[in-house]
């Protein structure tokens, strides 16, 4: 079966077996590096994608169900000020996750700063939960949290010095 | 391995003509469910799947004073998005229990009524709640209440060749709610259940007391929750101790959980009720 999708912006034609995971075909045919299909289950966030504006896990998704959809992935974002302010903040709070959960976080700190711009300790700490791989220490990913989030509006608001 | 056929419905008429050409059609909208709890690569899908997550009918929600009807596919997101005030306790925080934001975004609350094999997390609260499921078939439209989605062997009964079109919630809190998750796996395993217990006290009497336990079978005793109700939460300790022994013994002879926790957490149910 061929899939219409767009995927970073590109229309494609993906192709799938019925049965086939979403994280699957979008590594196989377009050789996407982010993504990995872990856990199958949905429980380790290494394949965190954007669906029609909401992160999902594409290994939950079977690959027939995104036709139509509009679809984007880590390579799809990374390019973006909102990412370079949360690389930033990675760095200014010494804060490294590991490079197997790297992109994964960053994808789940971009969309919590989008839907919450100033988020709280228990808005990140449940965005968090997305990628609960256990590389970095909890307390510095939140003080780096609030500091994307803090770069993120001064940039925003050309509030920078 | 035999590869399904995938069909794209776009509206509820067309998953009608699907279900009367194939009653065993799956009809499949989150599928977090299904795809989640299978460990391979490849997907087993049965014969014939219909994708229905993007039928616009099935997304609607529509909001009275009375009650919040929402269609089958609104995701658990959907109705976390709802204003806190729309949704009754304890909704919000059983929904986001069930799984992390990604995993709410795709999940249904459709899907997670339609569960064949056991009953997961929504349906002990709404069967509580006496929230209304609507069906729709090739040979019409009915509503029902959630708790007939149990059939009389406690198993989940979900009625052949039709779909579960839409959900209608009560806005009604409870003074009481009392409700604990047992097991704690993603996806349920034989040990995940369900223990929900709900009640109003009015004038220091306990009234529509509801208590449900589900996991692969769902345990109601609908007469116990009548004689109960009514009852002064002074009512003495010899005759409370009486509920509870009949209500073990009737969790005891349907055999369908460790019947340990569930005194426990009915003990502790009963102690906090009545004075």
């Amino acid at each position: 079966m061929i899939i219409d999708v767009s995927v970073n912006g590109i229309q494609r034609h993906l192709k799938s077996r019925n049965g086939d995971r979403l994280v699957d075909v979008l590594k196989k045919e377009l050789g996407l590096s982010s993504l990995t299909a872990d856990c199958l289950q949905g429980r380790c966030g290494k394949c965190l994608i954007f669906m029609d504006g909401r992160i999902v896990h594409s290994c939950l998704i079977p690959a027939f169900k995104a036709r139509g959809s509009s679809i984007v992935t880590f390579e799809g974002i990374a390019k973006k000020p909102e990412v370079m302010d949360i690389e930033k903040a990675f760095q200014l709070t010494q804060t490294q996750p590991c490079s197997f959960c790297h992109t994964a976080k960053i994808m789940t700190i971009f969309d919590l700063l989008s839907r919450v711009p100033l988020p709280n300790e228990d808005d990140i700490v449940e965005a968090l939960d997305m990628v609960p791989c256990p590389c970095s220490d909890p307390i510095g990913l939140i003080q780096a949290v609030k500091l994307a989030a803090e770069l993120r509006n001064k940039r925003k608001f050309n509030r920078e010095a | 391995m035999k590869l399904s056929e995938v069909f794209f419905p776009q509206d509820v008429d067309e998953i009608l003509e699907l279900l009367k050409k194939n009653p065993d059609i799956l009809l499949m909208a989150g599928g977090t469910n299904i795809v989640g709890s299978q460990p391979s690569r490849i997907i087993e899908l049965p014969e014939q799947v219909a994708s229905i997550a993007k039928v616009k009918e099935l997304r609607k929600t529509i909001r009275t004073e009375q009650f919040i009807e929402m269609g089958a596919c609104t995701t658990f997101t959907g109705l976390l998005s709802l204003a806190p005030a729309s949704l009754p306790e304890p909704l919000g925080a059983v929904i986001k229990a069930i799984g992390n934001r990604a995993l709410c975004n795709i999940a249904t609350i459709g899907g997670n009524l339609c569960c064949r094999n056991r009953f997961l997390d929504l349906w002990p609260f709404l069967s509580c709640m006496e929230a209304q499921v609507e069906f729709r078939s090739p040979s019409g439209t009915r509503w029902a209440s959630v708790s007939h989605l149990c059939g009389e062997d406690g198993e989940p009964l979900i009625p052949k060749a039709s779909i579960l079109s839409r959900l209608r919630i009560p806005l009604y809190n409870y003074d009481f709610v009392y409700y604990r998750k047992l097991g704690n796996s993603l996806y349920p395993s034989a040990d995940t259940a369900m223990f929900v217990c709900m009640a109003n006290i009015v004038r220091d009497k306990v009234e529509d007391f509801r208590l449900v336990f589900s996991g692969e079978k769902a345990f109601r005793l609908k007469d116990k929750e009548m004689s109960i109700s009514g009852k002064k939460t002074t009512t003495p300790k010899r005759e409370i101790r009486g509920f509870i022994a009949e209500y073990k013994k009737a969790f005891e002879t349907m055999e369908l959980f460790d019947s340990r926790p569930f005194t426990a957490l009915l003990e502790d149910v009963f102690a906090r009720l009545f004075l």
